[in-house]
């Protein structure tokens, strides 16, 4: 049953979250990214089965074998994707700010537009503390 | 017996240099430029040494924390890893160079971002430990990230979007692949990997097979072949010409890293997961050749045919690895460092030509004539030439090594039509770019306005230019380099018994003091 | 020497193109010399190559590849030509450019041709002789787009490059296809291996392929129309690549393969046949040109198509026919082009509806073109006729089928009478036939050195053809000797053959040419013949726009530009690559969970509970998606459904961390949110929708199948290792954090540079960014600071950076750990900026990117004190110090390496949250100063 819950929960965060992912606008993209990280990240603790339910953290006089703790590599691995994920998602929530008034929308389906120079990189050199406008 | 750390020197160099930009940046910033410049010379070095050590056939192998493979991570310089190193050291070095005369003053953080970003190339090529290369991916991408964004307009902010997000989907494929490996292996070094996958269960063949080919998918994803590499060429198109030309190696990393997989984890003994992938890998290379050919074609600027261009020679490379003969994967490793050589240069000169034509551009129409069309228009068809594999220059050789050794390969018609096609394409795209620019002038006179190519970017990409044109005249060494680096991948067993048997360095007194724990 | 001969040329241009454009006699005085310098060389050569043997020179270049060079009698004679008459076009050159055309450029480009031409001509291997031959097609595209100020110059060079250069491509198979037969590229290897050639599977693509690029080069039907478009070029070089020299490779490559390829069936047809029709084609439309140089282009193909046909007649003696007219046209065609670049820079204008009656202004060039043209008809005394009689007779000797040798001789004669009739025209209609039209300047003769190529090359087509047997004979003997590769036939090069049917031949072409020439003058006055309506120049271009619309229409296609789409490709990728293999073989294994543990440990009502709120929340917050906010909250509440999941499986520093993420990232995205629409759009397009959600659900019903057949696998991980040593080698009970600061601390080191360049591009984008003040968004700041928050807040800050001390510390043995005690701290401290209210001062007041430098670098310069010691990077080492009053305190090397991280998490933590918290104060503050 365990095994039918984390699978059917994982999925549901799965496709919930790659649907948001599927939308044209730059807030919704994160939120799927989001979810996605959430299902991942549970991804990660399952490959390592479910165990015992007891923290890997060592005791005296209990032998050092999964049938007692839980496996804790996937635990740490998970620990780094969780912070990894929070940074990418950090920055693109930025990004997505930055560029609604930028290119004031938040589209993020349109092609960029080689006719138009606005568009093009345009370096002020000496400037530094910001990137360009 | 000492820990080689020589090994680890191209990840910590850069990365240490980096966290110390960001402390020089608040108090000496006028120094940075100097750091930075002596930091990638010393990576160079460095790079190197252990190109000279590999080509001994010398697999040097480095036990992070002293823990023994395959419970720590471990670092291995083959040949195949410190030909990637040294590479990017050089490539690295003229982007950096270049930058001096602009763009390293033209937003915060440059040298910081630039150095994590090395960091992060040199740890993907050195690591032998799955999530470590993910790790790595990470940090070149989001790097990456950074330079991409690097003053950027609008347009960059846009596609930068776009393209963080595909790398984000890509990661998480990433970290359902590795898990799931781990699942079923119980382990992530690359060598242990290849040892338990070999043995691994027929039941568990088709969840293997499903893992690896995921990873596949990620790492398609980052070479950017199609239909995964749509982010490319705006993303280029986007990028300041140092960062582009960094970005040439980017989609190598991902060319690297299914070399690495394909030969080492998925090779010919592998078991359920033996040659896995290898015909739909041809099959997308091929396909990426030919709509990357029409993206030149159809580009309306230069760069954009660049980008495309770039595009084609990882459809080459992916098709040429998939293919996998000893020859074949030889021809393809020169033609991987001419190409990204080619395209770095290519990258530095379109942006020398674009900012001499006013509010035009690179677009491919007709202006102002650029303000020094003797250099720019020579260096232009050197370029061009280059990439597009026309004689005597490298790209040539390398096409024909991959073509000379596919001649009896299956559907080797496919590939061969393709190559040449896309030859030819090129030929026909760079030409109409080129007669436009530097012939089809619209006023006699130059912009009063055009900025003229700076000592730094000239520095760039002469340097550039000059490993071109080398890597065509000492072909037959690095054709021998290659061929013996095809050999060392087809023989996995060696890699992998190194790993798995490298010691740890035995307990030594003088520590006991500073703690009895230590190992 | 063969490779000075070659690369002399390449250095002298290098050095040309560094001379300024003033220099005019300095460029061509050098480009001149070194002309004559080849023709030295080849004269110290001639003894040993007239004496028969073969000189060879060459250095190792590459993988079966050499860099080497050549000469025999074949290679000799050529590049006898390209010198010799290099020289020549050099000094007529030198005075046909105009002052404002820079001579530096076009000398360079002019010996860099030579030099490539010389390399084609001297290859000693296959593979250099393709190289050489694409830098003649890249050098010829320089030449002719030498006037780049002229459209036709621009499109005409592109074209012959990529014609010629497509052509090359093709070659350079053919050229690796003979070179996997043989076995090698080398030529003496090749030659020799003729009947291997034949008898090989790969024979047939091999000839196509080479032959494609024989014919592409020397301008054969249908990839003729490339040659009239380069006569956009300046005349010399009209002169010497287009009618000497370049377009003479493809003949040169039929006479140097012969011996290897031809001698089939295949062979006699594609060749012979491609020759006759361009032969005959080439000399009709040359009739009806307008232009001058157009009448010598088409006659240019036509002649070609002759050589190419005697190649193609597959015999000795055809191929000594060959190579003998391939000296004769060299000789006559190169002077008339020069002839009418004369005509052309005196009289400016090259239209034969304007040129007439020249010859009262010109006498004496009219003289040398009549006699050029004598050659060009093939009237006896002069060199064409010589060749021109070889070739009837071959074409006679033809022996095939009864048809194909009717056919030959009779279209031979009939494109005999048509170069009768175009070089009528080209004297009568030029010097002769009423006088000049509306020319723009008066004519006359031109400066006395720019005539003197032209008489040296008519001199010798009469030397030629008067006396044969003294002046060519031995260099026509040695050329045909090699290109035969064995022995010669029987034949004599004289003027009389007495009175024979080839003779016949002559004669009736040559009157039937001349009395077609001037019916067609009455009939229809050949000046108001309008241009062809089938030009291959149409066709070409045709076939470019087509590809140019192809290609766009196709990059339209691709999703680039637009994230869904691409997206949506990317996972349905990702879907079919995990689905494929495990529809082929299933999953496998049982289909009972069997845990050690027993089955549900700890998981019963609880993890129902949490499993149907977590599941509700997160299809919530997609059905509700349009609702931002809405969303957003449902999000934060799966994520804490999740990190309840983590506590129930065992893993609470997981439970810690995602809580904590959770609750940054949640108030992360409100201050972001404030800023963007609080509601989405509806969708466009339904289906769009539809779709997504088929590839989503697939997706999360695969993810799920995967973990379902997974957990019902016995694990044998490796992970027991660091339950094992975890205490005893890693000092730290917390297995999940030793491994994370210890065993695998390599992967913490890069991840918390990843966390601290993300907070550096979020400050660098946002900060000193603006949000402009006309913005007003969708709601205000969404209720942020009731009282209770505040006073919450402020006695929570110095609880919370205790707590994190705490964390910090016994991270190593119970669950906490840096990253966790960097999160508390830093999440309170913003907890209290965001509930003192809208006015936050700039990130940087409360943190500076120097702390993330910082953290990194605690972190790995604690991992180099190890390398000090003498062991790898990153190895700890700890032990239990007992400080006076303190007592015994547990101190690992790893604890340091965690302070690090702690470092870098607050700061990078810290500069993420406030960044876009400073915007949120600029429209607030806004509104006060309106207000007031």
């Amino acid at each position: 049953m365990t095994a039918w819950l984390i699978a059917s929960g994982i999925g549901v965060l799965t496709a919930t979250g790659t649907w948001l992912l599927l939308r044209a606008r730059t807030f919704d993209v994160p939120l799927g990214l989001t979810l996605l990280s959430y299902a991942v990240n549970l991804f990660i603790v399952a490959m390592g089965r479910v165990g015992p339910g007891v923290p890997a953290i060592v005791r005296a006089g209990v032998p050092p074998s999964l049938a007692h703790y839980a496996d804790p590599l996937p635990q740490a691995l998970a620990l780094t994707a969780i912070v990894i994920s929070f940074a990418m998602t950090a920055l693109l929530l930025a990004l997505a700010l930055k560029a609604r008034f930028v290119n004031d929308s938040d589209l993020c389906d349109a092609p960029v537009d080689d006719a138009s120079p606005a568009q093009d990189v345009d370096p002020a050199p000496g400037r530094v503390g910001s990137f360009a406008r | 017996m000492t820990p080689d750390h020589l090994i680890v020197a191209p990840i910590l160099l850069p990365l240490l240099v980096g966290a110390l930009m960001l402390v020089v940046e608040r108090y000496r910033p006028d120094v940075q430029g100097a750091i930075a410049i002596a930091a990638t010379v010393a990576l160079c070095a460095v790079a190197i040494a252990l190109l000279q050590r590999a080509a001994g056939d010398e697999i040097g192998v480095y036990l992070l924390g002293n823990w023994p493979a395959p419970f720590g991570i471990a670092l291995v310089a083959d040949r195949l890893s410190a030909l990637m190193v040294a590479m990017a050291a050089g490539v690295a070095l003229a982007a950096l160079v270049h930058a001096q005369s602009r763009w390293a003053r033209c937003g915060p953080h440059f040298h910081a971002f630039f150095q994590f970003q090395l960091a992060g190339l040199n740890g993907a090529f050195l690591t032998a430990d799955l999530f470590n290369l993910f790790v790595f991916f990470e940090l070149l991408l989001i790097a990456s990230y950074a330079l991409l964004l690097h003053a950027a307009g609008g347009r960059a902010l846009r596609s930068g979007f776009h393209y963080v997000v595909v790398n984000l989907a890509g990661s998480s494929l990433f970290l359902i692949a590795a898990s799931l490996f781990y699942a079923l292996a119980g382990t992530l070094n690359l060598a242990d990997l290849a040892v338990k996958v070999a043995a691994a269960p027929a039941a568990d063949a088709g969840l293997l097979r499903a893992a690896g080919l995921m990873l596949l998918v990620v790492f398609a994803l980052k070479a950017a072949v199609l239909p995964l590499g749509f982010w490319l060429p705006d993303t280029y198109g986007a990028a300041p010409a140092p960062v582009a030309a960094l970005f040439a190696l980017m989609t190598k990393v991902g060319v690297y890293a299914i070399l690495r997989t394909t030969t080492l984890v998925f090779g010919p003994d592998a078991g359920p997961v033996a040659g896995l992938g290898g015909p739909v890998l041809y099959a997308l290379g091929v396909g990426t050749i030919v709509l990357g050919a029409l993206g030149a074609l159809a580009a309306p600027r230069l760069k954009g045919i660049v980008a495309f261009l770039v595009v084609v020679s990882a459809g080459t490379l992916v098709a040429a690895v998939a293919d996998g003969t000893a020859q074949t994967l030889a021809g393809a490793l020169y033609y991987l460092v001419h190409s990204t050589l080619a395209a770095a240069l290519l990258f530095l000169l379109v942006e020398a030509i674009a900012r001499q034509r006013g509010a035009t551009g690179d677009r491919l129409w007709s202006a102002a004539p650029v303000a020094q069309p003797a250099l720019l228009g020579l260096m232009f068809l050197g370029a061009a030439a280059a990439i597009a594999g026309l004689p005597p220059l490298p790209g040539f050789i390398g096409k024909l090594g991959i073509l000379a050794a596919t001649v009896d390969a299956p559907h080797a018609a496919w590939l061969w039509t393709a190559l040449l096609g896309s030859g030819l394409v090129a030929m026909i795209a760079l030409a109409r770019a080129g007669s436009r620019i530097f012939w089809k002038v619209r006023q006699p006179q130059p912009d009063p306005a055009a900025v003229r190519v700076g000592g730094g970017e000239l520095a760039a990409i002469a340097g550039l230019a000059g490993a071109v044109v080398a890597l065509a005249v000492f072909a037959a060494p690095a054709q021998q380099y290659a061929m013996a680096t095809a050999a060392q991948l087809l023989a996995p067993r060696g890699y992998i018994e190194r790993v798995l048997g490298a010691p740890p360095v035995t307990r030594r007194a003088a520590v006991a003091v500073a703690g009895e724990g230590a190992r | 020497m063969l490779h000075a001969l070659v690369l002399l040329p390449f250095a002298i241009a290098a050095a040309v193109a560094l001379l300024p454009n003033t220099a005019r006699n300095a460029t061509a005085w050098l480009a001149g010399l070194t002309a004559l310098a080849g023709c030295a060389l080849l004269g110290v050569a001639a003894p040993a190559v007239f004496a028969g043997d073969v000189l060879r020179a060459s250095v190792p270049w590459f993988a079966g590849v050499a860099f080497g060079f050549r000469m025999d009698g074949l290679a000799f004679t050529f590049a006898l030509i390209v010198c010799a008459i290099g020289a020549l076009v050099v000094l007529y050159a030198r005075y046909y450019l105009a002052a404002e055309d820079p001579p530096a450029r076009f000398f360079a480009y002019l010996l860099a041709f030579m030099g490539a031409m010389l390399g084609v001509v001297l290859a000693d291997n296959l593979v250099l002789l393709a190289v050489f031959w694409e830098l003649t097609s890249i050098t010829s595209f320089l030449l002719i787009g030498f006037w780049r100020y002229r459209a036709d110059a621009r499109a005409g060079a592109r074209m012959a490059l990529a014609v010629t250069g497509g052509g090359g491509l093709c070659l350079v198979a053919g050229v690796l296809l003979v070179g996997h037969i043989v076995g090698s590229y080398d030529l003496d290897r090749v030659l020799a291996a003729g009947p291997a050639i034949r008898a090989h599977s790969l024979y047939a693509p091999a000839l196509v392929l080479v032959l494609l690029g024989a014919f592409t080069k020397s301008a054969q039907w249908p990839f003729h129309f490339w040659l009239p478009n380069a006569m956009a070029a300046p005349t010399p070089v009209s002169a010497y690549l287009h009618s000497a020299t370049m377009v003479k490779c493809g003949v040169f490559l039929l006479a140097r393969l012969w011996p290897a390829l031809g001698g089939s069936d295949l062979w006699f047809y594609v060749v012979g046949g491609t020759g006759l029709v361009t032969l005959a084609f080439g000399a009709y439309v040359a009739i009806f040109q307008q232009d001058l140089k157009g009448l010598l282009a088409y006659s240019t193909i036509s002649h070609l198509g002759l050589i190419t046909l005697l190649f193609g007649l597959d015999t000795p003696l055809a191929v000594v026919a060959g190579v003998f007219h391939v000296l004769n046209h060299a000789a006559f065609k190169a002077s008339l082009f020069m002839a009418a670049g004369i005509v052309d820079h005196e009289t400016g204008s090259r239209d034969m509806r304007q040129l007439n009656g020249l010859w009262s202004a010109m006498p004496i060039t009219a003289t040398l073109a009549m006699v050029a043209s004598g050659a060009m008809a093939g009237v006896p005394l002069v060199n064409g006729f010589l060749s021109k009689e070889m070739f009837f007779t071959e074409a006679l000797a033809v022996d095939a089928h009864r048809a194909v040798e009717i056919v030959v001789p009779v279209v031979a004669m009939v494109a005999a009478a048509f170069g009768v009739a175009y070089s009528v025209r080209f004297v009568h209609d030029v010097f002769f036939n009423g006088q000049p039209v509306g020319l723009s300047r008066t004519p006359h003769e031109p400066p006395r050195w720019m005539r003197i190529p032209v008489e040296v090359l008519v001199v010798v087509c009469l030397a030629v053809g008067i006396f044969p047997a003294v002046t060519v004979g031995p260099l026509l003997a040695v050329a045909a000797a090699s290109a035969l590769h064995g022995p010669l036939p029987e034949y004599s090069l004289a003027l009389w053959h007495g009175v024979n049917l080839p003779l016949a031949m002559s004669v009736i072409a040559t009157v039937a040419g001349t009395g077609f020439y001037f019916l067609l003058q009455k009939a229809l006055d050949l000046h108001t013949v309008p241009r062809l309506p089938l030009d291959g120049k149409r066709v070409f271009d045709a076939i470019m726009a087509g590809a140019q619309a192809l290609a766009e229409r196709v990059v339209r296609m691709l999703p680039h530009g637009s994230l869904p789409r691409s997206m949506a490709w990317i996972v349905a990728v990702a879907i079919a690559a995990a689905a494929w293999p495990i529809a082929e073989t299933g999953f496998g294994g049982a289909s009972v969970a069997q845990t050690p543990g027993g089955p549900d440990a700890g998981v019963g009502l609880i993890g129902w509970i949490i499993w149907s709120l977590g599941i509700a929340a997160a299809l919530a917050a997609t059905l509700r998606y349009r609702q931002r906010l809405t969303a957003l909250v449902f999000v934060g509440a799966a994520g804490l459904m999740v990190s309840l999941a983590f506590v129930l499986l065992a893993a609470p520093d997981l439970a810690l961390t995602q809580l904590l993420v959770e609750v940054v990232t949640v108030v992360l995205m409100m201050l972001v949110l404030h800023f963007l629409p609080q509601t989405a759009p509806p969708e466009l397009q339904g289906w769009r929708k539809i779709c997504d959600a088929g590839i989503a659900l697939a997706a999360g019903v695969g993810i799920a199948l995967i973990v379902q057949a997974v957990l019902a696998r016995p694990a044998d991980p490796i992970s027991p290792y660091y339950l094992e040593h975890a205490l005893p080698a890693g000092g730290g009970t917390n297995v999940v954090n030793v491994v994370i600061v210890d065993f695998r601390g390599f992967d913490t080191l890069g991840e918390i540079a990843v966390l601290g360049i993300a907070a550096l591009i979020v400050h660098a984008l946002l900060a000193g960014f603006r949000v402009p003040a006309s913005f007003r968004p969708d709601t205000p700041v969404p209720g942020w600071n009731p009282l209770l928050v505040k006073v919450v807040a402020r006695t929570l800050l110095p609880l919370a950076a205790m707590v994190a001390v705490y964390l910090l510390l016994r991270g190593h043995n119970l669950p906490g750990g840096g990253f966790i005690a960097g999160l508390v701290l830093a999440s309170a401290m913003i907890l209290i900026r965001v509930a003192g209210g809208s006015a936050l001062p700039p990130a940087t007041r409360f943190v500076h990117p120097v702390a993330i430098g910082a953290g990194v670098l605690v972190a790995g310069v604690t991992g180099l004190g190890s390398a000090a010691l003498g062991y790898p990077f990153l190895t700890s080492a700890f032990g239990h110090p007992v400080l006076p009053v303190v007592g015994e305190v547990p101190l690992a090397s790893a604890a340091l390496f965690d302070l690090g991280v702690f470092l870098t998490v607050v700061g990078a933590t810290m500069l993420t949250l406030l960044s876009p918290g400073v915007l949120a104060a600029a429209p607030a503050a806004v509104a006060r100063t309106e207000g007031a």
